[in-house]
């Protein structure tokens, strides 16, 4: 399947036609075509539509960096005088140690759920995923909760009386690093995973005959190997790191983004901007660091002579390394929810599931529904445009269309923010305007998901509907459309959840009247008001859990 | 595979129902909008709060209950809100903490006046000249402290204590709110009318400098200094009568600051609501003001929030916990700026606060 595609792609230099020469001005746009689109012009409908749409995905952002750019000198200089270098220090310091704290659990833990004879190991597999279904904002609520200065734990530990203080507060620089690194090494901890599973165990017997030790072949071959996984899983825990809100936000910790959102609900535009600059270069700067360090290492396996990783013994270890296994799962999970159910109950108790909540509920699914089908169907155009249509006008629509994907949600509203009340004065405050916001950030995790499908559909087929005569957008509609709609959908329902789940954007865009589960719980609980935040916060993360099994494939 | 295709029929059908559900709910929603035009009083009401949405909510479903009017409602709106969206005005009424932010809207003809039946009510010193902002509850600036924590007799009595205050002993500190929080910006632009810029940066640098905690809320800072965070924390008075209703951590006592003769007084802020000018269902919004001068609606104003009620004739009921600690209005030696001039402070007042090195927002 996949030779069909390079053969496809290859023929594009030996086309070369000689371009006819520009008389008449119907001649020279036909030769910006040729230009342009390397002499494969997609269908007009089809172009516009993608084009249309990744528009919609850089000029909210774009917005943002003019009005930065643009604001009052002073402003910026007293933000670079205090303000910035405090922040920059303290979004830094977090990032890099929940990266760090992140990679570090997610691959001790792959390893040995892969590599080790570890007791039921086949569940915990499963289990040490399940955190990725915790939202990290509920993570914080509920270890507020726990740990807290008036929480459960607390009131034990006072008690029993001869104790030193307590000495755990979720309200700390590590207080924060702990509940996002409970949250996010489940990114780390599958990918990683996924590549041992795939490792040949050829590289490991070699190793090892040469007289190297366990730690020599992880840290000699393993190590090497999982580089790129590491790398790339790492990315995706640091920028989650610095896009976080809820969580930063309710454990009182101001780190970029929480204070472009605090800037932004004081009204202060001009200086939320400012600071959105700032946090744009800080992801930039985060992604280069990835491309840089996947040019210089290169690793491939041969494909030939497979062999299933061997698993090691444990020995003396087993006991402790399977009680660390289990903490983390109990931590991560057993904790966040058993709180969550036991406030719900009491919730349930004081009527906390009543018209309102209802109400809640209804808006929240309406809306993530919605998000979800408008994604799948701006996701087909695009990824058919890159795969069938590959030229420097498509690739370029593709790539602005990813925008989204790593900019922090306040970055999106505020742009919209932005534009909506300036510019389309009509539909701002509305609903339409926040599902738009929110089809910007989620629209790439459903062309990821298309495009995996596509690319196992081969051209010829499309080439051959085109053949008999049916313009690209209905080849696209009739043909492709069908062959990758398992894909699509899977893609659809990792949208649907980010979207249930989504909070900043919701918080600084929903027009009155219209919360949502997320801005309830976020609501309730910085109001103390747990048994109203833990039913609303178990829905979600009961939601979530459905599209699980997209989310363990896909990595 | 054939599992596979089966849960995506499952899901297109659900998308489907889900879609026929949604267009129905929709015409429902147009087909009231219709008899609306018919009766051509309006049917809906956009509300903007910034007061605690437990409080606020409860009143808003009562005056549904009673009108039949559906009260949209977005809470946690900041009056800045209302200013940027002066060139498309979606709110029709809005309520606030800060008779400063109502009059600081009236100023820039975000509210418009009107006569409102049941205003006379009102005290004049609490709403304005033309009506389009009035007060229903009061509240002074006080001390909330951890009576495990601080003794009553060592705790300071003046906001000018703060400038000479020996940190040492006092446990874990105190606690302020944020500079752009509503009852910080009534509080300074207070000091400002008494002491003059100067002297009141001074004092906001002082705070900024010397405090243990800055939070987002009131509500944090009871909380706080209920559980010992903090030993005080300046708040408003009511957010005392509410930690003392806590099932635990509410131990703690109340200071009013200034109330000796020769000292300017508790500094006092209000409550209150205004009328958005060119909201879209105006008439709607002055009937909510009409109704909430009810004094049955006036009472409800006040409800779970514990603040002191303007007109306390109308008896705003207090739980037994609280009841011996409300200290009536008139008992209290209150400074004497109007509180309506509040407005005229309100952006050089956010200024100076920035100026000084307060932050606005939290960091």
């Amino acid at each position: 399947m996949k030779k069909h595609t390079d053969q496809f792609n290859k023929q594009n230099p030996h086309q070369k036609v000689e371009v006819p020469r520009a008389s008449t001005l119907l001649d020279f746009f036909r030769k910006i075509n040729f230009i342009v689109f390397e002499e494969k012009p997609p269908g007009g409908i089809l172009f516009s539509i993608g084009a249309l749409t990744s528009l919609l995905m850089v000029i909210p952002i774009l917005y943002v960096l003019i009005q930065a750019a643009r604001a009052d000198q002073s402003k910026w200089a007293r933000l670079l005088d205090g303000r910035i270098p405090e922040l920059l220090w303290n979004t830094m310091s977090l990032t890099i140690m929940v990266t760090l704290s992140a990679v570090l659990l997610g691959v001790s833990l792959a390893w040995f759920v892969h590599r080790t004879d570890l007791p039921g190991r086949r569940f915990l597999k499963v289990l040490l995923s399940l955190p990725l279904v915790v939202p990290p904002y509920v993570g914080a609520v509920t270890y507020i909760i726990f740990l807290g200065p008036s929480g459960r734990l607390k009131n034990i530990w006072d008690a029993v009386g001869f104790l030193p203080a307590f000495p755990f507060n979720p309200y700390s620089f590590w207080g924060v690093v702990f509940v996002l690194t409970m949250f996010t090494y489940p990114y780390v901890y599958l990918i990683t995973g996924s590549t041992l599973n795939r490792m040949n165990r050829n590289y490991e017997e070699v190793a090892r005959s040469q007289g190297l030790s366990t730690w020599g072949v992880f840290f000699r071959v393993n190590l090497p190997f999982l580089r790129p996984a590491i790398g790339a899983s790492a990315i995706l825990v640091a920028l989650y790191a610095l896009s976080d809100f809820g969580a930063v936000a309710m454990l009182r910790y101001v780190t970029f983004t929480a204070a472009i959102y605090f800037q932004r609900a004081g009204f202060d535009t001009e200086s939320a901007s400012i600071l959105s600059l700032v946090l744009v270069i800080l992801t930039l700067l985060i992604l280069y660091l990835e491309s840089m360090s996947r040019r210089r290492t290169r690793f491939s396996q041969t494909p030939s002579g497979f062999k299933q990783p061997q698993r090691l013994a444990l020995g003396k270890w087993r006991l402790l390394v399977t009680t660390y296994a289990y903490s983390i799962f109990i931590l991560s999970v057993v904790v966040p929810v058993s709180v969550l159910v036991y406030w719900t109950i009491i919730g349930l108790g004081r009527g906390a599931i009543d018209t309102r909540f209802i109400g809640f509920a209804w808006n929240s699914l309406q809306l993530s529904t919605w998000v979800a089908l408008f994604s799948m169907m701006l996701a087909l155009p695009l990824v058919y445009l890159k795969g069938r249509y590959p030229s420097r006008v498509t690739r370029l629509i593709n790539r602005l269309a990813y925008g989204g994907y790593a900019l922090p949600g306040v970055i999106v509203a505020l742009g919209f923010v932005f534009v909506f009340n300036n510019h389309i004065p009509l539909l701002y405050n509305t609903v339409f305007m926040l599902s738009l916001a929110f089809i910007v950030r989620f629209l790439p995790q459903a062309m990821q998901a298309a495009d995996a499908s596509l690319a196992l559909v081969s051209p010829k087929i499309d080439e051959a509907a085109r053949s008999l005569g049916h313009p690209p957008w209905k080849v696209m509609y009739k043909v492709t459309l069908p062959a990758i709609l398992p894909g699509l959908l899977s893609g659809g329902a990792l949208v649907f959840v980010s979207a249930i789940k989504e909070l900043p954007a919701t918080l600084m865009l929903r027009p009155p009247g219209f919360d949502t589960l997320a801005v309830r719980v976020y609501f309730e609980a910085s109001e103390a008001i747990y048994h109203q935040a833990a039913p609303a916060a178990l829905i979600i993360i009961g939601v979530s859990i459905f599209p699980l099994r997209f989310l363990i494939n896909k990595y | 595979m054939v599992e596979k295709k089966r849960i995506n029929s499952v899901l297109v059908l659900l998308l489907i129902a889900f879609v026929i559900l949604s267009a129905c709910q929709n015409v429902n929603d147009e087909s009231t909008d219709n008899t609306a035009d018919d009766d051509v009083t309006e049917k809906q009401l956009v509300v903007y709060s910034a007061r605690n949405e437990n409080f606020v909510q409860p009143l808003l479903d009562k005056f549904e209950a009673d009108t039949g009017i559906e009260v949209i409602a977005l809470h946690g709106a900041e009056p800045l809100q209302l200013v940027e969206e002066q060139n498309n005005v979606q709110a029709d009424v809005y309520i606030s903490n800060d008779l400063g932010a109502l009059g600081y809207l009236a100023m820039n003809d975000v509210l418009t006046g009107t006569e409102l039946e049941g205003i006379e009510s009102i005290p004049a010193d609490f709403r304005a000249e033309d009506n389009s902002y009035f007060a229903i509850s009061a509240r002074a600036r006080g001390f909330i402290y951890n009576k495990d924590l601080i003794d009553e007799a060592d705790m300071p009595k003046s906001v000018e204590d703060l400038f000479d205050l020996d940190l040492s002993t006092i446990e874990n500190g105190y606690a302020i709110t944020r500079g752009g929080n509503g009852g910080m910006i009534g509080h300074v632009s207070a000091l400002r009318y008494e002491w003059g810029d100067e002297r009141t940066a001074e004092w906001i640098e002082t705070i900024r400098n010397q405090a243990a905690g800055i939070y987002n809320g009131h509500g944090d800072i009871r909380r706080a200094v209920g559980e010992g965070q903090h030993a005080f924390g300046l708040v408003n008075n009511y957010y005392f009568h509410q930690q003392l209703l806590e099932p635990t951590d509410n131990n703690v006592g109340f200071i009013y600051l200034d109330q000796e003769p020769d000292q300017m007084g508790a500094v006092a802020n209000a409550a209150g609501a205004g009328l958005v000018a060119g909201g879209p269902n105006q008439t709607a919004g002055i009937k909510f003001l009409e109704w909430l001068l009810e004094p049955e609606n006036q009472v409800e104003f006040v409800g779970e929030s514990l603040e002191l009620l303007i007109n306390a004739e109308y008896g705003a009921e207090y739980p037994e916990e609280v009841a011996p600690y409300i200290v009536s209005f008139d008992e209290l030696h209150i400074q004497e700026m109007p509180i309506r001039e509040l407005g005229q402070y309100f952006e050089d007042t956010r200024l100076l606060i920035e100026s000084s090195g307060l932050d606005l927002e939290l960091r």
